[in-house]
């Protein structure tokens, strides 16, 4: 089995090359930090004797795809599996940043991300299945003041996915879409955690456990995977809560977090 | 003068070590990951002795990379000054995560910082170690009794819980000592693991989650001060005649876990030198 992992050397790729690497599958891994890929391809091959393969590649690129699609085109490698971890935010609010910052989210989280996934369908491996794993996030549940542009574009990546794998049902592919409650990828997220107190770790999904679930339900042709129960309620009551009420209520307590993680 | 290596330096135990070792004569070069914190401590220790040698060298000693590119600065360092000489290396410095984190190489954030970064230190150092016939010393636990090294998965993809993580690295730190001995006893090296006890430093609030820095709040008010455990680190590097033990507290032997065995050390060691890609057996064979 082939995979290839965007966002690789992020703390969600690196659990993802892990799982995967476990299950014995060969790994393509791109991201933009080409240290950390290599570090990465290290420990993996140390680990668990994979094939693994990286190429450091800027997705909002088109030239730094092309070439990146190109190696692949002369290694003559095909794929079984894409997952599309690569994504990035700027938390606050959105008057608060520079201009061309937050075109960036778009740029990366759903052009790139179309970008990649158009190049990767076309290079499966032929009179296989596929899988598909976008990586969007609880926030696509619900409008998010103070993180509106990366709730928007996780919502985009929700619905495109929804469609995306309706057009491809027959063509023996799977698309699951992963929203997430927060997840420990970072030293940052830690503190972001902390800010929030019990809620932050009642809300916290465990990263092991969320990977090697996507990956078994992406296989069983699940459409959605929402990671806890409590995460599970919470985007039930953005389903049937008027979303004015959720903005309002989501601003209120953002607002006291951030308040309360810049005072600590 | 005697030189030692002390990583996490600049707070806690590593720190009230590195004063005590300061003041009986000891130059000491710290291993710190916060710049402000290194330089405070090196302030500290020269304001009680402003003749004190001591040395304050920056980095994230659960990354690999930083393992070697810091044990290459110390190795110019001891050659330069020291005759290429390391009397006793303290592999202090130790972490706690709430939750599954990795490094850059994928390797699960406590094994990799409370064990291989020091087991991958150790080696980088072991000429130098060699040549002084110097000592290892890891800071241990009580807490590795009770538990077996997870070997099918040992960066606790599939059950990953904090306090089992702690333990299971607690155990491959006397298995490492024992390693090491069992390997370098003949070459006059000495490995040791100190049991600091229940220690009042900040290991359970640095980058923890709400539930497991509460518990640490609670439990550290009961914790003796750093510097009752400095003691037993300077009495190993200090005493003459080398004791046989393995595992102390309050500078005496103390009993250690079952699970330290030849056969559980040689694997311990085996995969550790697959996971930082060395082999000690080469070490000085160039």
């Amino acid at each position: 089995m082939n995979v290839m992992i965007t966002g690789a050397a992020g703390g969600l790729g690196r659990a993802m090359a892990n799982e995967c690497a476990s299950r014995g599958y060969n790994l393509f891994l791109t991201d933009i930090n080409e240290d950390g890929l290599t570090c990465l391809k290290q420990g993996l091959e140390r680990q668990f004797g994979v094939t693994v393969t990286t190429m450091a590649c800027d997705l909002t690129n088109t030239e730094s795809v092309d070439k990146m699609l190109d190696v692949i085109d002369k290694h003559g490698i095909r794929f079984d599996m894409l997952l599309n971890v690569a994504g990035m935010d700027y938390e606050g609010e959105f008057m608060g940043h520079e201009r061309e910052k937050l075109v960036k989210i778009v740029l990366l989280n759903n052009a790139a991300t179309l970008r990649i996934t158009h190049a990767i369908i076309k290079r499966r491996r032929p009179g296989k299945k596929f899988t598909i794993v976008f990586v969007s996030s609880l926030a696509s549940m619900f409008p998010m003041p103070l993180k509106a542009t990366y709730a928007a574009s996780k919502r985009f990546l929700l619905d495109f996915a929804t469609s995306l794998r309706q057009e491809l049902k027959r063509q023996d592919v799977n698309v699951l879409t992963l929203c997430p409650g927060g997840m420990v990828t970072t030293p940052g997220a830690i503190n972001g955690i902390k800010a929030q107190g019990f809620w932050g770790d009642a809300t916290t999904n465990p990263l092991e456990g969320v990977v090697r679930n996507t990956i078994d339900r992406a296989l069983s042709g699940k459409r959605l995977y929402v990671p806890g129960m409590l995460n599970r309620i919470l985007s039930f009551l953005g389903k049937i809560i008027p979303s004015t009420w959720v903005a309002k209520v989501i601003y209120w307590r953002w607002k006291e977090v951030s308040h309360n993680g810049s005072a600590s | 003068m005697k030189t030692v290596v002390i990583t996490g330096a600049s707070s806690g135990i590593g720190l009230e070590t590195a004063r005590l070792l300061a003041r009986l004569g000891y130059n000491v070069l710290g291993i710190g990951r916060s710049e402000a914190n290194c330089n405070k401590a090196k302030e500290l220790i020269l304001s009680e002795n402003t003749n004190a040698k001591v040395e304050y060298f920056l980095a994230d000693l659960m990354q690999q990379r930083e393992v070697n590119r810091v044990s290459e600065k110390i190795n110019a360092y001891l050659n330069e000054r020291c005759n290429g000489e390391l009397h006793a290396l303290i592999n202090n410095a130790g972490c706690v995560r709430s939750w599954y984190m990795t490094t850059y190489e994928g390797y699960e954030q406590q094994f990799a910082l409370n064990h291989l970064a020091g087991f991958l230190l150790t080696y980088k150092l072991l000429p130098a170690l060699k040549k002084a016939q110097g000592r290892v010393i890891m800071t241990g636990s009580d807490s590795h009794k009770g538990i077996k090294v997870h070997w099918n998965d040992v960066m606790l993809r599939h059950r990953y819980n904090p306090l089992t993580a702690y333990k299971q690295s607690k155990l491959c730190n006397l298995l490492f000592a024992k390693g090491l001995n069992d390997r370098f006893a003949l070459d006059g090296i000495r490995a040791y693991v100190v049991d600091p006890g229940l220690v009042n430093t900040d290991i359970g609030n640095k980058d923890t989650g709400f539930l497991v820095n509460l518990i640490w709040k609670i439990r550290k008010k009961h914790g003796v001060s750093p510097d009752v455990p400095a003691k037993t680190y300077a009495y190993l590097c200090e005493v003459k005649d080398v004791p046989d033990g393995l595992y102390f507290y309050l500078c005496k032997e103390k009993n250690y876990s079952n699970e330290v065995t030849k056969e559980n050390a040689d694997r311990l060691f085996e995969l550790s030198e697959r996971l930082c890609d060395i082999q000690y057996g080469k070490v000085g064979m160039t």
